[in-house]
């Protein structure tokens, strides 16, 4: 996924000088923020189109989904290809895209592709536990915060609206300006909601309540 | 009781011992009442508590089936699993990935799926394997046999007590296209959450008959398990349902239930509480009631001995007054404000001794009064009136011409003189052991041989008379001195059988004599008068013939006693049995 990312990132760079803008994520109790999404969408030009072979995968193995949130451009292709021994029914009931993809079975790979931008969030209809977010952006220039909560974006210079996503936040926005090679840097603060997960049941014992 | 076990030399010892004894007993008696009444309506409130633990401990598995029917209706409906059942042949990996989604949903750890015709398709359970699930079949049969829409029971699952239901996955209803079981164990978790509800100790162990006997879940240390599970009932008590176990050295209440087991022996739940928990805040009181009872006990020992002290110091003063009173001594008095019965004694004691008093004094008086010899003679006997016959001399004496002489003289002076004379008469006559019977005016009546007996009593009553007459002279002579005129008398001696004894009223009497006797006496007396017989003293043949040897005495001749027709020889006598007269008439 990560390669995708860095190849789709590299087609923009060459085309216009570039500013390095980088953002530091942290919670409302101070703690850096891992797996949060940050975007720029342009305010005084259209974003470039992605492009019709981008393509991102959200394996499901061992009865997981393997990336807890992952970001595509608006209009990739999402493919979600099952790398596990048992069949998986995923579907999604957010705004941006509701579909499901009945069971199928181990070695296939269903695909969708969502135009609307916004926070998806998947699950299987047969594992509750089972749970990944899709961030959909109107941008190519887009990047998920490291373990300490930060993250770089290069992008053309320009007026942008700086998105953040989480799903355990909503969605914060802020107007910021790069210029021409010089190095933009943000801190933004989120309030996060407590991590609540279906426990995964391993069916090892029985007994306890 | 008490008294007679343990001879108490003291009263107040007795007293201590009766009062703080009785006390003692009764407290002990009340402590020991108290203690097993305690016990018992601990016994009975553990009982009342374990019949109610049995009832929370079913109504929870009731509960329980109640829950996990519910949720197994309700996944049996969930759509997500019937897609997986179109697929042919059933994909039995993600079937069991499934239920163990399930398992998180319903919260019952084993969920299976029966195909309609008994095949094991999915069990979220890994380590029981699907040779265990032998009771989840059990129960489908059942529920088919009897065309049910669930079933429930209790069972072994892998050797572990489990409640276990099973509902029909339908598709449409009614037809059955599966079947879903639940089973819940019923482990040591489950114990412990009854314990927590209960605060009964409870212990599920395998068929007491069964050789390979089994604690199956408890929440008693494995060593009092152990002996629980082996404990075989013997007899029971009929008003309880429990009975009392010792474990680890400390009874405990328990109550065995059955619980009965799918196609096989019933497993037995145990649950009890111990005793010594359900009595600690009845000991903690038993405690204190001791320790009243203790101070209890000593303050009434101090009170026993406060009143013992009480009584028997005025006790001890009692009896050193007593002693002071033996000995005489009526001045002392008790002083003891009281008003009980040691007041009222000492009030007795104090009227007693006056009384005392009172009566020595009396008889000093009577001695004054009436010569010794009568007021002893009145002191000893009963004071009644009658007699007895008895010889008795009686002398009278009387002054001449008194009557006239006292005319002469003031009557103080009078009186002095009679005093003096008859207080030197009365000294002789008592000299001579004659009782002086009365004074009658100047003349004197005296006995010889009564009250007391005496066989010379003649002779003494006529020496008496001999110094009598010298006494009078004496006495003539001092008076002469004074220049007072002088005293002549008569004196007339008689012994005769009289009757002698008390005379009078009933409520005043003489000691005296009465008889012929008594009057010829004071014949004889007056006879002295006479001047034909020129003496003073005259005496009876009779007193004459009473001395031994008989003195001179010159006769006067016969008299006659009036009522006798027999006359009686009268004799003069000199004083000293001198012929001459002694004295001018």
């Amino acid at each position: 996924m990560k390669p995708v990312i860095i190849l789709l990132l590299l087609t923009h760079i060459v085309s216009a000088s570039a500013a390095e803008f980088s953002c530091t994520i942290t919670s409302n109790k101070g703690e850096p923020v891992a797996e949060a999404v940050i975007s720029l969408v342009p305010l005084d030009a259209a974003a470039p189109p992605v492009s019709a072979t981008a393509q991102v995968e959200i394996v499901q193995q061992s009865q997981e989904f393997t990336s807890y949130i992952t970001v595509v451009q608006s209009g990739t292709k999402v493919v979600f290809p099952n790398h596990d021994t048992v069949q998986h029914h995923i579907y999604s009931l957010s705004k941006p895209k509701k579909f499901e993809l009945p069971l199928y079975n181990p070695g296939q790979a269903e695909s969708i592709v969502i135009d609307i931008p916004g926070l998806v969030t998947i699950g299987c209809n047969i594992h509750d536990w089972m749970i990944t977010h899709l961030v959909v952006v109107p941008t190519p220039w887009f990047a998920k915060s490291d373990a300490q909560g930060s993250a770089k974006i290069t992008a053309p210079a320009g007026r942008y609206r700086l998105e953040i996503w989480h799903p355990r936040g909503t969605m914060t926005a802020k107007e910021i300006t790069l210029a021409d090679n010089s190095a933009a840097n943000e801190v933004v603060t989120l309030t996060l909601k407590p991590d609540r997960r279906v426990r995964r049941a391993l069916g090892a014992k029985s007994g306890g309540y | 009781m008490a008294f007679r076990i343990f001879r108490f030399r003291r009263f107040s010892t007795q007293l201590l011992f009766l009062l703080a004894g009785l006390f003692a007993v009764v407290q002990i008696s009340v402590y020991l009442l108290v203690a097993r009444a305690n016990k018992n309506n601990a016994i009975e409130h553990i009982d009342q508590n374990l019949r109610i633990g049995a009832k929370i401990f079913r109504q929870n598995l009731s509960e329980r089936i109640d829950f996990l029917t519910g949720s197994a209706k309700v996944m049996s409906a969930d759509a997500a699993i019937k897609p997986l059942l179109m697929q042919d042949p059933v994909d039995k990996g993600t079937l069991r990935s499934t239920l163990l989604s399930y398992t998180e949903r319903v919260k019952a750890p084993v969920i299976t799926l029966f195909s309609t015709e008994g095949e094991l398709l999915a069990l979220t359970d890994n380590v029981l394997g699907a040779e265990n699930v032998g009771p989840f079949r059990f129960l489908i049969r059942q529920a088919t046999e009897g065309d049910k829409e669930q079933a429930s029971g209790y069972s072994y699952l892998g050797g572990k007590l489990h409640v276990l239901v099973v509902v029909p996955l339908y598709a449409p209803f009614p037809t059955v296209a599966g079947w879903f079981g639940l089973a819940y164990p019923i482990d040591t978790a489950f114990a412990n959450a009854i314990k927590n509800t209960t605060l009964l100790d409870v212990t599920f162990t395998s068929n007491p008959d069964e050789p390979n006997l089994r604690v199956l879940s408890t929440t008693l240390n494995p060593a009092m398990a152990g002996a629980v599970a082996r404990h075989t009932t013997v007899t029971k008590d009929a008003s309880l349902r429990s009975e009392m176990l010792s474990l680890d050295g400390e009874p405990y209440v328990t109550l065995f239930e059955p619980l009965e087991l799918l196609g096989e022996a019933p497993a037995r739940i145990a649950l009890q509480r111990s005793l010594a928990t359900e009595l600690a805040p009845a000991r903690e009181l038993e405690k204190v009631v001791l320790v009243i009872s203790l101070a209890a006990l000593i303050a009434a020992t101090l009170a026993a001995l406060w009143i013992a002290r009480g009584v028997s110091r005025p006790m001890q003063q009692l009896a050193g007054h007593t002693k002071l009173v033996a000995a005489g001594d009526y001045t002392q008095r008790i002083e003891l404000p009281r008003e009980d019965e040691l007041g009222q004694l000492a009030t007795a004691f104090n009227q007693m001794t006056a009384g005392l008093a009172e009566r020595d004094r009396v008889r000093n008086l009577l001695g004054m009064v009436v010569s010794p010899e009568i007021a002893t003679q009145l002191l000893q006997s009963d004071l009644k009136l009658g007699g007895e016959e008895r010889e008795v001399t009686i002398l009278f004496c009387d002054l001449r011409d008194f009557t006239s002489f006292s005319e002469k003289m003031p009557p103080s002076e009078v009186l002095a003189l009679l005093n003096r004379y008859l207080d030197r008469m009365s000294t002789i006559i008592e000299r001579h052991g004659g009782v002086i019977d009365k004074f009658i005016g100047d003349a004197i009546m005296a006995l010889f041989g009564a009250p007391v007996a005496a066989p010379d009593a003649p002779a003494r009553a006529v020496a008496a008379a001999r110094d009598m007459a010298r006494a009078l002279e004496s006495l003539n002579a001092e008076l002469r001195g004074e220049g007072r005129p002088m005293l002549a008398f008569g004196i007339g001696i008689n012994s005769a059988r009289v009757v002698a004894g008390n005379m009078g009223s009933k409520t005043r009497l003489n000691y005296t004599v009465i008889g012929d006797g008594v009057n010829l006496a004071s014949r004889l007396e007056g006879l002295t008068k006479e001047p034909a017989y020129a003496t003073p003293i005259i005496v009876s043949e009779a007193t004459l013939a009473g001395i031994t040897p008989r003195p001179f005495a010159r006769e006067l001749g016969e008299v006659k006693v009036k009522g006798k027709s027999d006359a009686v020889k009268i004799f003069a006598l000199t004083p000293k049995g001198e012929s001459r007269m002694p004295y001018s008439v």
